[in-house]
């Protein structure tokens, strides 16, 4: 039998529920003061809810709050309808009603239940609160190590510099040290933010710009020297290039670090000029020797001609003869003069490349006859070195000369002792690889001592008797082939016959290397 | 008339032995010249010298070499050095090495002629 809407809602079979309560004022108080009371209280907690839910905006699943509120709202309403129903027996409406909250209360419930791992991966106030207290100390410590770090920045002796590289590739300070401030002149504050390329002079901006391009574009360390002039003065600088990268491996800031070493940089220019005067003072006499021989040749074949001119016993051949012996002596000398001059001068000019067979050529020439006098030999193997190399021909020359000069001085201390010597040989070739040049200077004057032959390129370390050696030679030698990108080392040989000496070989990369290339052929 | 006097000549430099053994012949004496120390001791040991004119740096063996084997042999044999740099600790210009002249290089053979003349107890030429 299907009921209308009005049928259903018709009360006149129902007696009104305080019937069974058999109107009792004390119960029928009971229960109409709690269910107003739970009424009132329930019709307030979604107020509260959603005034919460509305300031909150941050709240996570806020729509919970509001089907709470619903549900809590329809649970209201059912205890205001039990009150009315003590008087008026509506109690289809109030099942309707309990329908509602039963459907709201469940929704709710289920919601609840869906939503239980994700609530429950909600952080708590507490746990917030030590993330929050670990955050503080984290901001705390890199304050400190910011602080650290900048304390560093500002007060190292060293020269520090930040380049930021810009998208287009050029380059702008971000910022300088006040050491490298007072070491250059430069003012920090002038050159933040600007463009290396307006902050600098033309000359300085032209000098270093090369470099940091190189170290943006390798991506690795840049290490050299540089000569820069600068509102201090000429400042010769030992620089290294940090490249820092980003996420994408595109360098982004240059860091780098300056050390002031035009002091250094001139005492060892000292220390060489004045090892050169010891090597020159040695080769004084020997010069003086070499000088006096062209001249007396001249003297005495002039002297010769004019007595035979004067007493009429010149032919021409024999005066022509003369002649020409004159002028090629004058070549001798001419040639050894401008030698001495070259060797003397301070810096021997600059870095160019260079046949090192050359340099060899001049050392055994400039020795070979004094030596000759003291029958030791320079024997010379076929050279086939092709390969240029980069640096000071002159310094070359001097390395080589100290080379023969110590193998001279073996040879005459082992002679001293009744033994044979007297042979220095001098090969140069290039390399299989055909990336470097040997060089090799052997003597048979006796060998190294082991446990001396780890010491021989410590600087004023010398086996000779004092006031025979300044004990310079060899670690400027070392310094010189160094910085032309090479090596030096020495060890004993075994020449047959007993004989025995030491074997100086020097290799030279025939391509310029980087600093960096450098470092790593030393590790 | 008498045979010449001979000089030895020793020098490493065969340009400047060749012209002074001319200019020495030129002056009347009879001239032998040896390369090095070694060779001059043979020559002085095999012929009959009368003076000697010697370098000091030669190979093999030195001129003060050569003049302390020749002084052993002889005490009054004249020498005359020519040299290109005298060694400051040289003991060369010491009296028992007499009779002895030093001269450096470049020397003038005019000089040395007239230094072995008066060293021989020879007439000087005009």
């Amino acid at each position: 039998m299907a009921l209308g809407f009005d049928e259903l809602l018709d009360t006149g079979g129902f007696v009104p529920h305080g019937v069974c309560l058999l109107w009792r004022p004390d119960i029928l108080m009971l229960h109409v003061g709690s269910d107003i009371l739970i009424g009132l209280s329930y019709f307030s907690i979604p107020v509260a809810l959603t005034y919460f839910v509305l300031r909150r905006r941050d709240v996570a699943f806020g729509w919970v709050a509001l089907l709470f509120a619903l549900f809590i709202i329809a649970c209201g309403t059912t205890h205001f309808l039990s009150v009315w129903t003590l008087w008026t027996p509506d109690y289809v409406l109030e099942g309707l009603v309990k329908l509602i909250t039963a459907f709201a209360s469940l929704g709710t419930a289920a919601a609840l239940w869906w939503l239980m791992p994700r609530l429950l991966a909600l952080p708590s106030p507490r746990e917030l609160e030590a993330s929050n207290r670990a955050l503080a100390q984290e901001v705390a410590t890199r304050r400190e190590m910011e602080n650290r770090y900048s304390s560093f920045f500002n007060n190292l002796a060293e020269a520090l510099f930040i380049v930021r590289v810009e998208p287009d590739g050029d380059f702008a300070f971000e910022a300088i040290n006040p050491a490298l401030a007072r070491a250059t002149g430069l003012d920090p504050e002038r050159l933040r933010g600007q463009h290396v390329r307006d902050a600098l002079g033309p000359e300085v901006a032209n000098a270093i710009i090369p470099r940091y391009s190189l170290c943006r574009d390798r991506g690795e360390s840049v290490d050299y020297e540089e000569t820069l002039d600068l509102p201090v003065g000429q400042r010769v600088f030992h620089t290294v290039l940090v490249p820092v990268k980003d996420a994408a491996g595109r360098v982004v800031r240059i860091l780098g670090s300056g050390r002031d070493v035009t002091e250094r940089k001139r005492l060892q220019e000292e220390v060489i000029q004045t090892s050169k005067m010891v090597t020159l003072g040695t080769l004084a006499a020997g010069m003086a020797h070499e000088m006096s021989q062209p001249l007396n040749v001249i003297r005495l074949w002039t002297e010769n001609t004019l007595t035979r001119l004067q007493e009429n016993l010149l032919d021409p051949a024999r005066a022509e003869r003369a002649l020409k012996l004159v002028i090629e002596q004058t070549d001798r000398m001419a040639k050894l003069i401008d030698h001495v001059r070259t060797f003397g001068r301070r810096d021997g000019g600059g870095m160019q490349a260079f046949q090192p067979a050359n340099c060899i050529q001049s050392a055994v020439e400039l020795v070979r006859h004094q030596y000759g006098m003291e029958d030791i030999e320079i024997i010379e193997s076929a050279t086939s070195a092709q390969l240029p190399v980069t640096g000071r021909p002159l310094e070359l020359e001097q390395v080589i000369l100290n080379l023969f000069s110590n193998a001279r001085d073996a040879i005459v201390a082992l002679r001293a002792t009744g033994a044979a010597a007297g042979r220095i040989m001098v090969a140069i070739s290039d390399d299989r690889s055909g990336h470097n040049v040997v060089i090799q200077v052997t003597d048979d004057g006796g060998g190294i001592a082991p446990a001396v032959l780890p010491h021989i390129f410590d600087p004023f370390f010398t086996t000779k008797e004092v006031g025979k050696g300044s004990g310079l030679g060899l670690s400027i030698g070392y310094g010189i082939i160094d910085g032309m990108g090479g090596r030096v080392d020495a060890c004993n040989v075994e020449l047959g016959g007993g004989r025995r000496g030491v074997r100086f070989t020097i290799t030279l990369p025939s391509q310029p290397v980087s600093s960096a290339d450098r470092e790593f052929s030393h590790a | 008339m008498l045979d010449p006097f001979h000089i030895l000549i020793a020098e490493d430099e065969v340009l400047a032995a060749m012209a002074l053994e001319d200019f020495l012949s030129l002056r009347g004496f009879r001239v032998t010249v040896a390369a090095n120390g070694v060779e001059a001791l043979e020559r002085y040991v095999s012929q009959r010298v009368h003076a000697l004119v010697t370098d000091l740096r030669m190979p093999r063996m030195d001129g003060q070499t050569l003049i302390r084997e020749i002084r052993e042999r002889d005490a009054t044999l004249p020498v005359v050095v020519m040299t290109g740099y005298l060694n400051q600790d040289s003991d060369l210009t010491h009296e028992r090495w007499k009779p002895l002249e030093i001269f450096s290089k470049p020397v003038n053979p005019r000089t040395i002629c007239e230094t072995l003349n008066r060293m021989l107890g020879l007439p000087q030429r005009a």
